[in-house]
């Protein structure tokens, strides 16, 4: 991607979020260990962590098509699955030790039954995720990772204490307070850091050991300190949406001269705005609340709408947000039904909004631009 | 002071030119399939027909459209979306919702009292209720463009046609013509198919008087008719070619620019 | 608007709908056939329910809006009118108001790639025609789309101080499952209890389960006559009925028990005497239709099914149950029977909540016993994870050699594909397949 950013360590960060398999996963695996592939924010990838498991985020990166999975996926289908499969029967992930999901919408929650036919990967897995954030569902989801837990020693040979999940913890902890410190200069005026290079690095962060990822982020971190952003741009936007993991789209927003300073995405403010709590007394149940109820939720959960809408209020107030984009990926209808309501709150709230539809794999940049271009005109910046 | 405003779109490029407050000439030509070219081929004839030397003669130009990128004499470009706005209301200041129906999209915009967009819609991913559809229609029958949009041509009773992708209408379409379905009818059936397409859209950014069509699809009367008849509003004229709006607004958005310079 | 118009106003579709009821009532009760008279019987039960919901809106009475996959017993037992807010999509998508509505449904601005029947109820609630309950059970199962249907009802300004429980449906089919939903279902008669000031007795939801149970070993004897070849019935008289009957309006009612009971006379006396589902038209194909009917169009396309090709509508996904009775012995074995209905058993959640097994399993099992020439997948637009489940399916239908047409429609909406593009491939598939 095109940066001014003069890093070495951003651009290790940036081409690990360019392709699936990089040096760091390669060295690992090299190395003896074992990489278990995952879908979806709500995994708790510290148990892997504590299991000495590379948790790996599955994209569809790359993906020129969808021939392959097209046999077991449907027209209506989200392209994000359709791509990564495709992927996936392609070979691109037969680096995987196993496979770990939940049910997390209807398109994700079938990859698990479709693979599970087509492909060899040993240990294939799906967590039944609560719809809901009251504390019977945080029970039932601390159910869950202890089935897991018990799982994952079975199949890998191996035990996970609960001093390891502590230390998984305050590994990824490390990795949540970073990434926010990276989000703190994008509240300046003119900050060091674009959308699109924000999300390279976010991504990143799913794509290689913790360990690696953190050094490098302290280093980039570094290296942006007191650098202003070099940047013309006419507004400042907030985009809310889903699984965004292709920088390329962001970037075809900042050349309108949009820029954009946060977000609420599956790989952006929502994995990384709250610590797991790691004074508890039992590590699990630490997980379980933190996945089901402190985090910030997703559309999925049920009775949290509400809670969703102020913690965009509260970036908007933080960020200086000028305008909110709400991207969703066709046949979403999360996220269909919650830009919908979106709309509503930002429209009394006088917030610009615009609502946009994408595919996983970019496309139509010169549609995206032309909307893009008419929001910024709009908002009158 | 002389400006320009250039609407590079997909079927047709348009180019105005403006002088203060009026409109000195204005040009609308096929687009080739370079868009620098019908930019230039535009805005030559536009400049020729001003009795102007050159483009230089004009101390601002905004580019518009599909290909205002490709504007290469623009001082700026502008969406589409601002320009028509601006164009209708300017054409017409109590325009308040614009339903623009170009070559290969179609979008709606609704206004302030100034002219500035408060909201939009746009509908650039496939043909159906754009111009596309319109000539895949008039090839179908027969009949060419002027024998959808003539209001003679409508029949009192329009066919009914589900699809809402346009290849699909096309087979319906034919499935009618073989089923002895009388011309008039199927023509109001398909002028009230873009009709019922272009009114969700409006309904969603809210209707408010008075709604303008800019675009080549506008003079098609049987689709103005159709529409009128499904919002419930009568469709308010513009005084002038519904199809230069999106280059007005460019060449009134040129014009205020020169200003600040 | 003031309370009176708004009342009048949220009642008014549900009045019509009521009244559509009816008239098919009336036009049923013309039929002097067995089937006919089930009909009749059918609507007359249905009629009473709508018509003490509107009454509760009138007097201002408590009822609820819920569903049939939320243990309907319960409500039977605490005698409470309940309604499901989905409910006209699946009844009255036939009505003639029908097509302004999903229109209107459109012009709210909700993406027309979410499910037909989850945006009608949005925008009924969203434009006011929706009757507003003392309190709401909503549904988070078995897809995105319904989850969804209750965050909006939340946020709408009218809806949200109604009081709202969604019993969680858990992703797995276990024991552990069981207990958890069951323990769900509690927390969902405790909530009710509090907003409605009904009192749960144990002794009559015993009563009410007990005679639960008898419609459904009725119902379960009903589903062996099918078995027959040729089959008694097609798609005019059975499963969707009965599971109206059974879970829609009043579960474990005496009333339903006595409409299986003379379904399943009906259904033997064609048995005995060798009469297939339609009388001027040989069967030919056996189908299995693995979705809920078109109702959006299903007068003008499963006549023609019957009629062109003699394809018999055996068996739906709405007639298939593996129903196990609901041990009474105690509180507590009701309520993890309940549970265990409602989240495994019930049709299209039994199928879709969890993973894809009980797509294939239920097919292969269904093909064997009823003896299926065909199956047909109609692949509505709503049904994502049955989309992505199509491959499945396919391979299934391989591997036990019967053909399988996945066809991609809207069940509600005619707009989507039309009737004959769905003809014309169901026609291509047939002859494609030698059948018929």
């Amino acid at each position: 991607m095109e940066t001014t950013i003069k890093s070495r360590a951003f651009e290790e960060l940036a081409a690990a979020a360019e392709g699936i398999m990089n040096p760091a996963v390669q060295e690992w695996r090299e190395g003896g260990g074992k990489v278990v592939g995952y879908f979806c924010s709500h995994v708790p990838t510290e148990v892997l962590m504590a299991a000495g498991i590379l948790p790996f985020r599955m994209r569809g990166t790359g993906s020129t098509g969808t021939e392959l999975s097209d046999a077991f996926f449907s027209s209506i289908n989200c392209s994000f699955p359709r791509h990564t499969f495709n992927q996936a029967l392609r070979g691109e992930y037969d680096f995987l030790d196993g496979l770990l999901c939940v049910s997390s919408c209807d398109h994700i929650r079938r990859v698990y039954d479709n693979w599970k036919q087509n492909l060899d990967t040993p240990f294939i897995k799906i967590m039944s995720l609560p719809k809901k954030v009251g504390d019977p569902q945080a029970e039932w989801y601390r159910e869950e990772i202890t089935l897991l837990k018990g799982e994952l020693e079975k199949q890998f040979n191996l035990q996970i204490s609960d001093d390891q999940l502590r230390d998984a913890i305050k590994l990824r902890n490390e990795t949540r307070r970073l990434q926010r410190e990276l989000y703190d200069l994008r509240k300046a005026q003119n900050p060091a850091i674009t959308g699109a290079e924000t999300l390279a690095v976010m991504v990143a962060g799913s794509a290689m050991p913790a360990e690696r990822y953190n050094a490098l982020l302290k280093t980039l971190l570094h290296d942006l300190n007191g650098v202003n952003g070099t940047r013309d741009f006419r507004a400042r936007l907030m985009i809310v949406g889903s699984e965004l993991d292709d920088p390329e789209y962001i970037e075809v927003i900042e050349e309108q001269g949009g820029l954009v300073v946060t977000d609420s995405i599956c790989y952006g403010t929502r994995t990384m705005w709250v610590d797991v709590d790691e004074q508890a007394a039992d590590p699990v149940e630490a997980l379980a609340r933190y996945y089901i109820q402190e985090r910030p939720s997703c559309p999925r959960m049920n009775d949290d709408q509400p809670r969703r809408a102020q913690f965009l209020r509260d970036l908007i107030q933080e960020f200086q947000v000028d305008g909110v984009i709400g991207e969703r990926m066709l046949f979403c209808d999360f996220w269909c039904a919650e830009h919908y309501m979106n709309k509503m709150d930002f429209k009394e709230a006088g917030v610009p909004f615009i609502q946009l539809d994408r595919e996983y794999i970019t496309s139509g940049k010169g549609q995206l631009r032309t909307r893009i271009q008419a929001f910024l005109e709009t908002m009158g910046k | 002071m002389l400006v320009g405003g250039c609407d590079v779109g997909s079927t047709t490029g348009k180019a105005v030119i403006l002088d203060g407050a009026s409109i000195v000439s204005h040009f609308i030509l096929p687009s080739t399939t370079n868009p620098e070219k019908t930019a230039r081929l535009a805005m030559d004839e536009a400049v020729k027909m001003a009795g102007l030397g050159s483009l230089a003669d004009l101390r601002y130009v905004v580019g518009t459209g599909y290909g205002r990128l490709k504007v290469p004499f623009a001082n700026e470009n502008v969406s589409e979306i601002t320009c028509h706005a601006r164009g209708a209301h300017w054409l017409n200041p109590a325009v308040r919702t614009v339903v623009d129906i170009g070559g290969q999209d179609c979008k709606v915009m609704s206004l302030d009292k100034n002219g500035k967009v408060l909201e939009f819609a746009m509908n650039d991913r496939c043909a159906a209720g754009t111009g596309r559809f319109f000539e895949a229609m008039a090839r179908v029958l027969g009949c060419g463009l002027d024998g959808i949009s003539s209001l003679e041509n409508q029949g009192a009773n329009p066919a009914t046609i589900t699809s809402q992708c346009s290849v699909f209408a096309e087979s319906e379409v034919v499935t009618l013509i073989n089923e002895g379905i009388d011309l008039p009818s199927i023509i109001a059936g398909i002028n009230n198919a873009v009709a019922n397409r272009i009114n969700s859209m409006v309904r969603r950014i809210g209707l408010t008087k008075e709604l303008a069509l800019t675009g080549g699809c506008s003079k098609n009367e049987g689709l103005a008719q159709a529409l009128e008849k499904k919002l419930g509003v009568t469709v308010t004229l513009l005084p002038q070619d519904p199809q230069i709006a999106g280059a007005v607004g460019a060449a009134l958005i040129a014009g205020e620019k020169a200003n600040h310079q | 608007m003031d309370r009176r118009e708004a009342k009048d106003r949220a009642l008014a579709r549900y009045r019509q709908e009521r009244d559509w009821f009816a008239f098919l009532l009336e036009a049923a009760g013309m039929m002097n056939t067995p089937e006919g008279q089930l009909q009749v019987k059918l609507l007359n039960i249905l009629l009473d329910s709508k018509q003490k919901v509107v009454e509760c809106v009138e007097n201002d009475k408590p009822f609820i809006a819920a569903y049939f996959c939320t243990a309907p017993e319960l409500f039977t037992a605490m005698d409470l009118p309940w309604f499901m807010i989905m409910e006209t999509p699946f009844l009255g998508a036939t009505a003639p108001y029908i097509m302004e509505d999903l229109q209107g449904a459109e012009e709210m601005g909700l993406g027309t790639d979410l499910c037909t029947a989850i945006r009608l109820p949005i925008y009924y609630i969203e434009s006011g025609q929706m009757p507003v309950p003392s309190a709401v059970i909503g549904l988070l199962s078995p897809c995105d789309g319904t989850t969804m249907l209750q965050q909006i009802l939340r946020h709408n300004k009218a809806w949200h101080n109604v009081p709202l429980f969604c019993p969680d449906p858990p992703y797995t089919s276990d024991e552990r499952a069981i207990k958890y939903f069951a323990k769900e279902l509690r927390q969902m008669v405790k909530f009710i209890e509090q907003h409605t000031g009904r009192k749960l007795d144990i002794d009559r939801l015993r009563e009410v389960c007990e005679e639960s149970n008898r419609s459904y070993a009725l119902w379960q004897e009903y589903n062996e006559l099918r078995r027959a070849v040729p089959c008694p019935h097609g798609w005019e008289i059975g499963g969707a009925q009965a599971f109206a009957v059974s879970q829609c309006f009043r579960a474990g009612d005496p009333r339903c028990t006595d409409w299986f009971r003379q379904l399943l006379e009906c259904g033997e006396a064609k048995v005995k005497a060798g009469r297939g589902a339609n009388d001027y038209v040989p069967e030919k194909i056996r189908l299995l239709w693995f979705d809920i009917m078109p109702y959006g169009w299903i007068f003008e396309f499963m006549p023609w099914l019957e009629q062109e090709w003699g394809a018999i509508l055996v068996m739906d996904m709405f007639s298939n149950f593996p129903y196990t009775l609901i041990d009474t012995s105690s509180e507590e074995t009701m309520f993890h029977d309940l549970a265990k209905r409602n989240l495994m058993d019930v049709p299209m959640i039994r199928q879709a909540r969890g993973t894809a097994e009980n797509f294939s399993s239920d097919i292969v099992r269904i093909v064997k016993d009823y003896k299926i020439d065909a199956v047909i997948w109609p692949g509505h637009m709503g049904h994502k994870d049955g989309a992505a489940t199509a491959g499945i399916m396919r391979e299934t239908c391989r591997g036990i050699g019967v053909p399988f047409l996945h066809i991609g429609l809207d069940l509600f909406d005619k707009r989507y594909t039309s009737v004959d593009e769905v003809k014309d491939k169901v026609s291509q598939f047939f002859t494609g397949m030698g059948l018929g």
